[in-house]
């Protein structure tokens, strides 16, 4: 057996069949599926753990404690840093920079630098506060080979307070060069924020080392649960960012007169957390410590690499490069046949597969398409499934087009 | 409800077959069946609101009986509406007014396609009658 064939039996979903055949799932940049341990963590914590966390002193809540901060104690060892929030997911965790570092730290007059390669999540946000503090937005354009015009970069960062860059594109699979980014943003007293959606399921990441003051990312496209995720934060932008939500867990004393907060990661989260979710995603953590990352990643690109020359060669329209730290990603649009009707005959045979905007409009705008049809690999993909995927596309081809 | 006899076989020709993959190849067939309303027509008056595709219909009544053109940018859409086609173009408006898309749920056909492409479906349908009644209202 291959290693990915190896890895699915950890996967109940991947023994589905679709329409009779068997389920192909590359839909991964989307979310990933979730390993019977995630599944198991999570039964057992509503089976025989449930309870509120914090403050009780209850067998049950000291249980449901221990496993929602052991979540918090998984994320600071596999991305090395010392402050993760948990938050609901990579967009909630942008929108709190917005509000709690955004609103204290940024005023009339300042500029944010954003990229044409961002996802809708790290543009709304901006142009939401852009709007209610007469902040100025730059976007960094994206060059005719599909990476980030780094010239124009160093020119528009003059007087910049903020940059928020995606680390890789949900569309692409291009990495952008976040090292030479953040040495740029430091010259120039800038803070830089990284949306790591679609790079922390793929590189092991060291947040210290990586050298920005904010990472974004989301549990479900690491095999973890939905509706919880991580914002990191250096110690230094941790003591600029005031509350944004008020409620329960987060204050140290409330009287009728005001309130004191938290001084830790709980400051920023209010009201009950997502306790369940944060178990099964140490659950994820400790399924993809259980694997060579590095190796694994080097063998999906290549399958990657593989299926955009046949794509190519078959006359498709791909849109990627698939060097070496790119995700495995493989974008593209047939000449005239319809995406979505593509998708659904893929599906028709059990391939999962995605259409559409990707929620990067302005990065669709740049390239003057509307949407592509992706291809996005996860650990668990197998070169037989892809393989099987260029047989049946081309199947579809002869059929359809 | 009692429906056309050309109706009547296309849903019980689609209820014979049972694998997805020869469902959609029919609904691409019955793109051919639509009066083609060429993409220099389409405007926002035609177009379909609430499909993911640019899907456009333009709906006229001659001589009491239904008149249909449509057209897409996805041959899926525009199988849907060859389907429509074959179900109103050229019927009796009264007739036609009584039609529901319950016609393509027993078809199977919206079983077939994504959650947002039924809708889709239902959209247009809706824009359809919608526009009958106008015109029949005036």
């Amino acid at each position: 057996m291959t290693v990915g064939e190896i890895m699915r039996e950890d996967f109940p979903i991947l023994q589905r069949k679709i329409n009779g055949y068997p389920l192909v799932y590359l839909d991964n940049a989307a979310t990933t599926q979730k390993p019977a341990s995630v599944i198991n963590a999570m039964n057992d914590y509503y089976a025989n753990s449930n309870a509120n966390v914090h403050r009780a002193v209850h067998t049950l809540a000291g249980e449901a404690t221990e496993g929602y901060e052991s979540c918090r104690t998984a994320l600071k060892e596999r991305f090395n840093t010392d402050k993760a929030i948990i938050t609901s997911g990579t967009t909630e965790a942008i929108n709190l920079v917005a509000h709690a570092w955004g609103r204290a730290n940024l005023s009339d007059g300042d500029a944010i630098i954003l990229t044409e390669m961002e996802h809708h999540s790290d543009i709304v946000p901006w142009q939401m506060l852009a709007q209610e503090k007469n902040i100025e937005l730059r976007y960094v354009p994206v060059m005719e080979d599909l990476t980030l015009d780094m010239e124009l970069f160093e020119s528009a960062i003059e007087g910049a307070k903020l940059v928020c860059v995606v680390h890789i594109s949900n569309v692409l699979g291009v990495c952008n060069p976040i090292e030479e980014i953040v040495s740029i943003a430091n010259k120039h007293g800038a803070k830089v924020l990284l949306d790591a959606a679609q790079s922390a399921p793929h590189q092991d990441i060291d947040f210290k080392s990586i050298g920005v003051d904010f990472m974004a990312f989301s549990a479900h496209k690491m095999c973890g649960p939905t509706g919880i995720g991580a914002l990191l934060v250096a110690d230094d932008a941790f003591e600029e960012m005031q509350p944004f939500m008020g409620g329960g867990d987060m204050i140290e004393t409330v009287s009728i007169h005001g309130s004191t907060y938290q001084t830790n990661e709980q400051k920023f989260e209010a009201g009950t957390p997502r306790i369940a979710e944060a178990i099964g995603w140490t659950e994820a953590l400790n399924w993809l410590s259980s694997i060579n990352i590095v190796a694994e990643h080097k063998r999906i690109l290549e399958s990657a690499r593989w299926l955009a020359s046949k794509l190519r060669a078959m006359g498709m329209n791909v849109y990627g490069r698939h060097d070496d730290h790119d995700a495995a990603v493989v974008s593209f649009l047939h000449p005239t046949m319809n995406s979505e009707d593509l998708a659904h005959l893929l599906d028709a045979r059990g391939f999962a597969v995605r259409t559409g905007h990707h929620c990067a409009q302005p990065l669709l705008d740049r390239l003057q398409i509307t949407g592509t049809l992706r291809v996005s690999l996860y650990f668990y993909n197998t070169q037989e499934e892809v393989e099987s995927f260029i047989e049946y596309f081309s199947e579809i081809l002869e059929r359809f087009a | 409800m009692t429906y056309s006899s050309e109706l009547s076989e296309l849903i019980e020709e689609f209820k014979e077959i049972d694998d997805k993959m020869e469902r959609l190849e029919m609904v691409f067939d019955l793109a051919d069946e639509v009066n083609l309303l060429p993409p220099q027509e389409w405007s926002e008056a035609t177009r379909v609101v609430g499909c993911q595709s640019e899907a456009h219909v333009r709906v006229e009544v001659i001589n009491a009986c239904v008149n249909l053109e449509s057209g897409a940018d996805s041959k899926l859409v525009q199988g849907l509406m060859g389907i429509l086609t074959l179900a109103i173009h050229g019927t009796e408006v009264a007739e036609a007014l009584k039609l529901t898309p319950d016609f393509a749920t027993e078809m199977g056909v919206l079983n077939t396609l994504s959650p947002s492409r039924s809708n889709g479906f239902r959209n247009m349908f809706d824009k359809v009658m919608r526009e009958i009644e106008q015109i029949q209202g005036d």
